[in-house]
Parts: structure tokens; C-alpha cells; sequence
């Protein structure tokens, strides 16, 4: 979310931390997908005192079936790198779906988007990560 | 719509509207490639290490808690929908058992007995008496030596027609009397008595039995029962015993 290592390590402490806190005060968080959300919000707290992403039109490409070979030629940072530059919330949108650990309904809770709200970003972002993928490892070089 | 959020794996589609599309879906050529180009950028993600002092404080097991459904889903579960229904069908069919087998009293098989008699027969079968109900009692104990066979005090006022005595398939002893008051008959018979002691079986109060659209209050006194009937339903009978006769 925030293309930063250390500054994730940051923030996943200081969850950690509160997480710990108000258990110690009694009040150990109810909600099963309480960490997720908070460090949900740290990560956009702490990116909004950074370079913020254009509002832009961003070029889409169709799906294209030798897709999954273009994306194994990618380093794994190259693509938290290209989903920290999305705009909130197609950001938390992506990083969380292709986290693949939450279910059709965490993930909307999470990311407190409606149905069609999270399904437009989620296929916007396929067909714009598409186009940069395009751009970046074309299918010649294959 | 919701093809765009279909997740990777199948425990984690819980959603019915998704699971439908996708079961439309699944074998179209679009959504096998979207889900291969999803797999590979999950892949690539799983793939970004994770910094050993975070790994040293979570230990590497399910992150997130399974989710606790709530009663109502549980609740509309067929097979528990069925089960519920069943046992309500079972309970009420067992509350209609125990309320009938309170209602029972001794004496409740030959009075529905006669009130089958009491249907299929003609007033010039009886041998003609008119009087008071409530000499009654006298007249049976001079003449056929049945002692106790009394009208209650609720009957006495009403004029006799006729009579008959005879004995039933059991070999009681049975009186049988017309009333000209809306051809009502009344019947005597000897309460049930216990098997082992042959003690008689009291009960207290009127007890109402009804079968083919005749209807009867018996009340047992002494070892004898004693039961008005007539053509028609409980609340015909009701104004009768409900008045209190000093």
C-alpha cells in the first residue's frame, strides 16, 4: 500500500501496538477484521503526507491471455510499486484482492466499497495493469 | 458485475449473487483469463518477502478469524428448516394427545357407545313414561332394581317420554330415556370400575363427548354415570349444566 518497506514495518507495529493496548485496557477489538482496517488507514494516513497519485486518465488494455507470462517476468516490488501508485480506494481495492486471503465479503468490508463500486475497480485495474505490463514487458521480448 | 470480484478461491466466494454469476461464467473464455492473469499477480504478491521481525511476532497461521454466522443464517438452513418444522408438527401432535388424554374420564368408551344408540333409534322403541326426570330414580329402583340410577339435579324438571332398560354389548346394565324437552335422551350406565380392586372410578364435574354431529355431558355419581345427549353440539348443552340447582 504505502511501496515502502520500512514504513510498513512502521505501521504494522504501531497496529500491533494498539492492538496490544486496548486488549491490556479490556477492550481487545470485537471486530475479526479490526487490524486489517486500522492498518488499512495508518497506510493512507501516512501516504497522504507523501507524493500523492494523479488524478489521470490511465491507458487500458484488454486481458490478454499471455498475461500470467508477462507478470512472472516482474519483480515482486515492481508490482506493490505499480499498486501504491493507484489512487485510494482502487489501491486498497487491488492490495487486498491479490493478498488472496479474504473472503468476497471481508473484502468489502475492509474495503468499505459497495458491490459494483469494488467490481469497477478491481476490472479497471486489471485492464490498466494490463496496458503497463504491455508498456513495460511487451510481448516481443518474450 | 461481480465476475470482476470473483476471488481465486472457491472458500472464499460467500456471497450467493457472486456464486451464481459464477457458476454462469466459469466456462467462458473471458473469465479463464482473467482468472490466470489473477493468479499470476497473486502469485507475484505472495512473493514479496516478509521481513523476519514481523514473522517473529505472528506466528504463520490464519490471520484472519473465520467469520461466525449468526443464528438466523444457521436458522434458514434447509435441513434445519425441516428439522424445525418437524418437531413442531411432532409437539403439536403430542400437546393434541396429552390435552385429549387429560379430557378423558371412565366411562368415556360406553358413552360414546351410546351416543351411537342414541342416533339410530326411534322414540317407540322406549315403553312410554311420562313424568318428572327426577322421579325417575325411584321408578327404575322399584322396577328393575337399579339402585343410584338418578337424574341430576341440572335434568330433573324435564318430562319424560319413555323408557328402556337393556343391556349393552358388555352386559351392563343400561337405561335409556326420551325427553320431550328438544328430543334429548338421557342414559344411565355403571361406571367403569378398576380392573384389580373393582373399585368404581370417580370423576368430578361434566365431561362433553361428541361423535357424529350428537353431542353428550356425563357426570358420574355414586358408581353410576349419567350422560344427556341430543342432536346438535356442546353449546346446546351448556345452558343446562352451567345453571346451579340448590
Amino acid at each position: 500500500m504505502v511501496a515502502d518497506g520500512a514504513k510498513s514495518q512502521e505501521i504494522f507495529h504501531a497496529t500491533l501496538r494498539e492492538a496490544a493496548q486496548q486488549a491490556a485496557a479490556g477492550e481487545a477489538p470485537r471486530d475479526r477484521l479490526w487490524f486489517f482496517r486500522n492498518a488499512r488507514w495508518r497506510c493512507l494516513e501516512a501516504v497522504e503526507k507523501g507524493l500523492q497519485p494523479e488524478d489521470v486518465d490511465i491507458e487500458e488494455g484488454e486481458l490478454a491471455e499471455w498475461a500470467p507470462s508477462q507478470i512472472e517476468k516482474l519483480e515482486p516490488q515492481q508490482f506493490a510499486i505499480w499498486i501504491s501508485a493507484a489512487p485510494d480506494p482502487q489501491r486498497t481495492a487491488l492490495a487486498l484482492f491479490y493478498l488472496d486471503e479474504f473472503s468476497y465479503r471481508d473484502l468489502l468490508s475492509v474495503t468499505e466499497l459497495k458491490p459494483p463500486e469494488l467490481a469497477k475497480l478491481l476490472g479497471r485495474g486489471r485492464r490498466e495493469f494490463q496496458a503497463w505490463l504491455d508498456a513495460t514487458v511487451p510481448v516481443t521480448q518474450q | 458485475m461481480h465476475l470482476h470480484c470473483a476471488p481465486l478461491r472457491q472458500e472464499h466466494v460467500d456471497d450467493r449473487a457472486l456464486r451464481t454469476a459464477l457458476h454462469h461464467a466459469c466456462k467462458t473464455p473471458a473469465f479463464a483469463v482473467q482468472q490466470s492473469f489473477d493468479r499470476a499477480a497473486a502469485a507475484l504478491v505472495h512473493a514479496i518477502p516478509i521481513p523476519q521481525e514481523i514473522t517473529d511476532w505472528i506466528p504463520a497461521d490464519t490471520y484472519i478469524p473465520p467469520a461466525r454466522r449468526p443464528w438466523k443464517k444457521y436458522a434458514q438452513h434447509p435441513v434445519f428448516v425441516a428439522t424445525g418444522i418437524a418437531v413442531v408438527v411432532i409437539a403439536i401432535v403430542g400437546i393434541f394427545q396429552l390435552v385429549d388424554r387429560l379430557n378423558r374420564f371412565p366411562g368415556e368408551a360406553t358413552a360414546l357407545r351410546l351416543l351411537t344408540t342414541a342416533s339410530s333409534n326411534k322414540p317407540m322403541m322406549l315403553d312410554p313414561v311420562k313424568t318428572d326426570a327426577g322421579a325417575l330414580g325411584d321408578f327404575l329402583f322399584m322396577k328393575h332394581r337399579l339402585a343410584h340410577y338418578d337424574v341430576p339435579p341440572e335434568f330433573e324438571d324435564l318430562k319424560t317420554l319413555g323408557c328402556r332398560v337393556f343391556d349393552d354389548e358388555e352386559g351392563q346394565r343400561v337405561v335409556q330415556v326420551w325427553v320431550a324437552e328438544k328430543k334429548m335422551q338421557f342414559f344411565m350406565f355403571p361406571g367403569e370400575r378398576d380392573v384389580k380392586t373393582g373399585a368404581a372410578k370417580h370423576f368430578n364435574g361434566w365431561r362433553h363427548v361428541d361423535q357424529d354431529r350428537w353431542s353428550g355431558v356425563v357426570k358420574e355419581q355414586n358408581g353410576v354415570c349419567f350422560m344427556a345427549a341430543l342432536r346438535g353440539s356442546e353449546r346446546d348443552l351448556a345452558p343446562y349444566i352451567s345453571k346451579k340447582k340448590e
